[in-house]
């Protein structure tokens, strides 16, 4: 083995080395900078939804959330705009919390909230009940229902106790966890 | 599809969503698997051209094996664990068999073949590490189940610190009696399995008290300062940091059971004045430690005065300090090429020096590669608890993460004369069963919490 071959090799296995460095570090761009395409929202959900109002998709969130007054300030001045109704309110945007920022798009049928894995809305922290709250459609109109839980659900600052209409636009608090149905 | 008719049956929608979704990340973590076997394969087969200038296949067959291992790891976390973060299980392939190989290196300068070899055993030890990483993976399905048990694991983790100390099974290997030995065959350091049951006690102790822990106390010069008896469980850990240098000769281990700790109680209260009480436990009882154990003051003479030549003729003096960072000085920035520097004139270069080794034969740009890749693999952990959902995982990931790091620091300060060396292992590289296993348990571990972690897509809880 000659020694020119040697260099060339030894060279060629830090630069081995290095491309798999790189290669990690390539496959970390997704999480530095987001993934680029995301999920569009079901078709029916879509129709009619402008471009997502939701805060930045990827923006750190503090474990605990500190006292965000421009949430529920803002969202109070609107929540005059009317209860959700099956055909103004299609998606459900939470606004604080580990989650925030993510959006589910409602349907017709009941959507379930709470710890339990096969909740429609799973949110793992330590004030959530396993069956926590329902959000279901009655007479076309989104009813929140809390399922007896620990800690209570809030409808706009205030704990509801029987299935309670929701208005646009309005916070509901679950466990550490705020969230409202938007158009 | 909307969302009532599958809330109605969930069943179903489990199963189409499985096969519907390209398992993306296990594709990219395959893909960097491959590169991570050919990494291996071309140090071994490097490692023999440049020591011998010929091939043999025994160990390039023997890499194979381990590579097969991970492989079924792999598999395994198709089926178990789909979600799992992809960049984990290549780094610490790559890892692994670059400790593998640069040993290997060292056997081919000892001329140790055969079961002697620590190559061989080393490999050996990896293909444990490994199957314990699957049996891990596949038996703790959910990491909360441990939450459960927080106190049994503090429980465990005692008695496997205490082990050591039990006559007739414990054992004395250079100075530190931190192993156990079944006949002479079998030894095991169980002080690092018993890191991984701290973590898990610590996480759990702590998502349990930090309330008290943070919010209860008194604001002195800016900080707020715990109440004395919130101090407890600090003041304990402490303690028994202490006992293991005492009692064991083991600083390296202390030192790292005690910041593990002070980090995880950081992060779990948010307060500074946690980590300020920490380090100065941690100062004064090094201060009294180097003043009153010969063999600590040693070592911090060893690192002051390192270049006199006294010290470096004294027995247990800086000769072997200041032989890897003669290595490290002779490998220059790209290395004097595998296989064809000395680094075994160090004693201990498999192990406490590997690092040098390293750094002798892949330079400055191979350190600095290997730096990266674990500066990745803390990042990711930390990451997996940042995103993780409930808080018991959010500090089991930051904890074996920050483990890992502090080892890092520990043993790359102490080979580059940062801080005093003391006797650890650099994760994944150095000669040792016993640090192999524990570490690919972490590595488990993170996978399984960031499994859970990942959190659903947007449309994903619907669609």
């Amino acid at each position: 083995m000659s020694e020119l071959t040697l260099l060339v090799l030894r060279f060629g296995f830090l630069i081995l080395l290095w491309l798999f460095v790189l290669g990690v570090v390539y496959a970390l761009r997704a999480d530095l900078f987001g993934r680029g395409n995301r999920k569009p929202a079901p078709a029916n959900a879509a129709a009619s939804a402008p471009a997502p109002a939701a805060p930045a998709p990827s923006r750190p969130t503090p474990a605990r959330p500190t006292a965000n007054p421009t949430a529920a300030t803002v969202t109070v001045n609107r929540s005059r705009t009317g209860n959700a109704t099956a055909s103004n309110a299609n998606r459900l945007v939470i606004v604080q919390g580990p989650r925030e920022g993510q959006e589910i798009p409602l349907g017709t049928g009941p959507l379930t909230i709470g710890r339990s894995a096969d909740s429609s809305l799973v949110l793992r922290d330590d004030y959530t009940s396993t069956h926590h709250a329902r959000l279901l459609q009655w007479n076309e109109e989104w009813m929140i229902q809390d399922l007896g839980s620990t800690n209570g659900t809030f409808l706009d600052g205030k704990r509801i106790g029987s299935p309670t209409q929701v208005p646009l636009h309005t916070p509901i608090k679950v466990g550490q966890t705020v969230f409202e149905l938007r158009g | 599809m909307s969302a009532p008719s599958i809330v109605a049956d969930t069943s179903v929608i489990k199963t189409m969503r499985k096969l519907r979704i390209p398992q993306t990340e296990r594709n990219r973590e395959l893909a960097l698997l491959v590169v991570a076997f050919a990494v291996n394969v071309a140090m071994v087969l490097l490692v023999q051209l440049g020591a011998t200038g010929e091939i043999e296949t025994t160990l390039v067959s023997l890499t194979a094996t381990l590579a097969a291992l991970v492989f079924g790891l792999h598999i395994c976390l198709r089926y178990v664990a789909p979600k799992a973060d992809p960049l984990l299980l290549p780094i610490v392939t790559v890892l692994n068999g670059m400790g593998v190989a640069m040993i290997y290196r060292l056997d081919i300068a000892e001329g140790y073949t055969g079961w002697s070899a620590f190559s061989t055993r080393q490999i050996v030890w990896s293909a444990i590490a490994i199957i314990g990483a699957i049996t891990v993976i596949l038996v703790i399905r959910n990491h909360r189940v441990l939450f459960r048990y927080t106190y049994i694991f503090g429980f465990a983790a005692f008695v496997l610190l205490l082990l050591p100390l039990v006559p007739g099974l414990g054992r004395r290997v250079n100075g530190a009696q931190v192993w156990i030995g079944i006949g002479d065959f079998l030894t095991f350091q169980p002080g690092e399995v018993a890191k991984i049951a701290l973590a898990i006690f610590f996480a759990g102790y702590l998502v349990r008290t930090r309330d008290s822990l943070s919010l209860v106390g008194r604001r002195f010069l800016g900080v707020q300062l715990p109440r004395l008896r919130d101090l407890g469980p600090i003041v304990v850990v402490w303690a028994l940091s202490m006992g293991v240098i005492v009692f064991q000769r083991d600083l390296g281990t202390a030192l790292l059971y005690f910041g593990m700790f002070t980090v995880m109680i950081y992060v779990a209260t948010g307060r500074l004045s946690w980590v300020l009480i920490g380090l100065g436990l941690f100062g004064g009882g090094a201060a009294i430690a180097s003043q009153s154990l010969t063999y600590v003051n040693g070592r911090f003479n060893n690192w002051l005065d390192a270049f006199s030549q006294e010290i470096y003729d004294a027995q247990g003096g800086s000769f072997q300090l200041l032989q890897g960072i003669f290595g490290l000085a002779h490998g220059g920035l790209v290395g004097t090429g595998l296989g064809q520097g000395r680094p075994a004139i160090t004693p201990l270069a498999e192990s406490d020096y590997i690092i040098a080794s390293l750094g002798e034969e892949l330079g400055l740009a191979g350190i600095f590669a290997i730096l990266c890749l674990y500066l990745v693999f803390v990042g990711r952990g930390i990451r997996i608890g940042f995103l993780d959902g409930d808080d018991f995982g959010k500090l089991l990931a930051l904890g074996l993460a920050f483990t890992v790091a502090l080892q890092v620091f520990i043993m790359v300060g102490g080979v580059t004369r940062v801080i005093p060396l003391t006797g650890l292992t650099t994760p994944f590289l150095a000669a040792g069963g016993s640090s192999l296993v524990a570490n690919w348990i972490i590595v488990a571990l993170l996978l399984r919490v960031s499994d859970s972690a990942r959190p659903a897509r947007s449309g994903e809880a619907s669609s």
